[in-house]
């Protein structure tokens, strides 16, 4: 596994053109990808057609990354699930039930990671999202791991989608204020 | 940077959730796209979200994706027009009159220092390997080069903004953001139309550039930009599927100049892309980079064939 600098390393090599960098980034990062799109697209085919589509953007735009900023895989991943978001709301509206079986995907959030292992910043997300009565929690992971609609969520918790729309709106900002954003 | 309202915090906060409908993620992304200080909010709240996904389980696709991937970065995109050896990473120089500075020292004689900034530290590819915290630094610069480039387009927003809210254009002239919904599964939206108009700060479009769609064409009209002595306008294809700008072709000294350039490119690539125009040397860049300052900008809005009923 490799370490963050490393992969920053990578990137800077992948930002001036190197081929052989790109492939070991790949190697080190496609499986974390992978699993995030594919939790969200749920098919073979629609998560492969982002991966490629994720990686010829990350070798395109590798001198944008900032260090400073977040970490390697954060960025990967946030262009990664960016673009299956915009795949998964541009095809529309199934229902829960209609998603292919073959997608053997736990249709609840992942296990929680041991507390070492996670970064200072996720662990003080989570600590704010903590903060959100259990349902809120759920709503706001269910929405992000799965990458459900409003109406998806509505579905799962028998509720109007406005009332999923205020829901949502209000916990982001309580994360917010939790965060310290001002 | 500006504040923005609650409201807009919320959408971006959401857009990093990824709740909005696709209606909505357009309407953000066209907001991006015109506004350099919420583009930065709403990256800073998909950046903020993106750590979740350290809990996310690894999953390994198949070996053809790898395939699919290096074929898709060694290939130019379809087949371009031949404008020497494919330039090194280009790199967008400050704000303004900005050269469009390529890797070569050689591009780098030609390009006038420019009066703002310091030029950025520009990356070669025949560089030895990076040492460690000096080439970090090195990016993290020319992260910062590449944004405020950006704040040339936020001049956009002022016009872009009344486009979209005022009835003084076309009403049927929308953003895509604002297109009736598409079907779900449709794949083969009707041709259309796009616009962008290029211009410099918030001074009055110098081009006007239309894109029809189905055609795979462009004209570009001029409305404001004087004929320069000794110099032509040419026109450049940005965008991140690429690696440097893509020439279009030089922008005739006529009202109009139509060119068909844009079949090389997948209608993804177009819609998306930013289109700048470089004052070059008498005939278009010598060297298949733009080697001039960046004198105008824009992206494309996309009119929308008259609706039915409510636009």
């Amino acid at each position: 596994m490799l370490t963050p600098a490393e992969l920053v390393w990578l990137i800077a090599a992948v930002s001036k053109g190197d081929e052989a960098a790109f492939e070991r980034l790949y190697a080190a990062t496609r499986a974390k990808l992978y699993g995030v799109v594919l939790r969200i697209l749920r098919r073979q085919d629609l998560a492969e057609e982002v991966i490629q589509e994720t990686y010829v953007k990350v070798w395109n735009s590798a001198g944008q990354f900032n260090p400073a900023v977040s970490s390697p895989i954060t960025w990967m991943a946030a262009i990664a699930r960016n673009r299956a978001i915009d795949v998964v709301r541009k095809r529309g509206e199934s229902s829960i039930e209609e998603e292919p079986e073959a997608m053997d995907v736990a249709a609840e959030t992942p296990d929680p990671l041991a507390r070492r292992e996670m970064s200072e910043e996720l662990k003080r997300l989570l600590e704010c999202v903590g903060r959100l009565e259990p349902d809120r929690q759920k709503l706001v992971l269910l929405a992000y791991y799965n990458g459900w609609s409003r109406e998806q969520l509505a579905t799962k918790f028998a509720t109007p989608v406005n009332t999923v729309k205020t829901w949502l709106r209000r916990s982001m900002m309580e994360i917010r204020e939790c965060l310290g954003l001002g | 940077m500006m504040a923005y309202s609650e409201d807009h915090i919320a959408l971006a906060a959401e857009y990093a959730l990824g709740t909005l409908d696709a209606g909505e993620r357009a309407q953000v992304q066209t907001m991006m796209a015109v506004d350099t200080g919420y583009a930065a909010l709403c990256e800073a709240w998909v950046l903020r979200l993106s750590v979740l996904n350290q809990m996310v389980g690894l999953v390994e696709p198949r070996a053809e994706v790898w395939e699919r991937i290096k074929a898709a970065i060694a290939r130019p995109a379809a087949t371009p027009p031949p404008l020497g050896a494919e330039p090194d990473i280009v790199t967008l120089d400050t704000e303004g009159a900005a050269p469009l500075a390529s890797a070569t020292s050689a591009a780098e004689e030609q390009v006038a220092a420019p009066a703002v900034e310091p030029p950025v530290a520009v990356t070669r590819r025949d560089d030895a390997m990076p040492a460690g915290n000096a080439e970090v630094i090195r990016l993290t610069a020319r992260v910062r080069q590449w944004r405020t480039v950006a704040n040339a387009m936020t001049t956009l927003a002022a016009v872009l903004l009344a486009m979209i809210s005022v009835e003084v254009y076309r009403p049927d002239l929308l953003p895509s953001a604002l297109r009736p919904r598409a079907q779900v599964a449709e794949n083969k939206p009707p041709a259309a139309q796009f616009v962008a108009l290029l211009q410099k700060d918030s001074e009055a479009p110098a081009f006007i550039l239309t894109v029809d769609a189905g055609a795979k064409s462009f004209t570009v009209r001029r409305v404001g930009a004087e004929p320069e002595q000794g110099k032509s306008y040419e026109l450049w294809l940005v965008s991140d599927k690429f690696q440097a700008p893509r020439s279009l072709g030089v922008i005739g000294s006529q009202d109009f100049t139509t060119r068909p350039g844009l079949s090389f490119y997948d209608a993804d690539t177009v819609n998306g892309a930013t289109y700048a125009v470089s004052l070059e040397p008498e005939g278009g860049s010598p060297t298949g980079v733009a080697t001039g300052p960046i004198v105008f900008s824009g992206k494309l809005i996309e009119t929308v064939p008259p609706a039915d009923s409510a636009h």
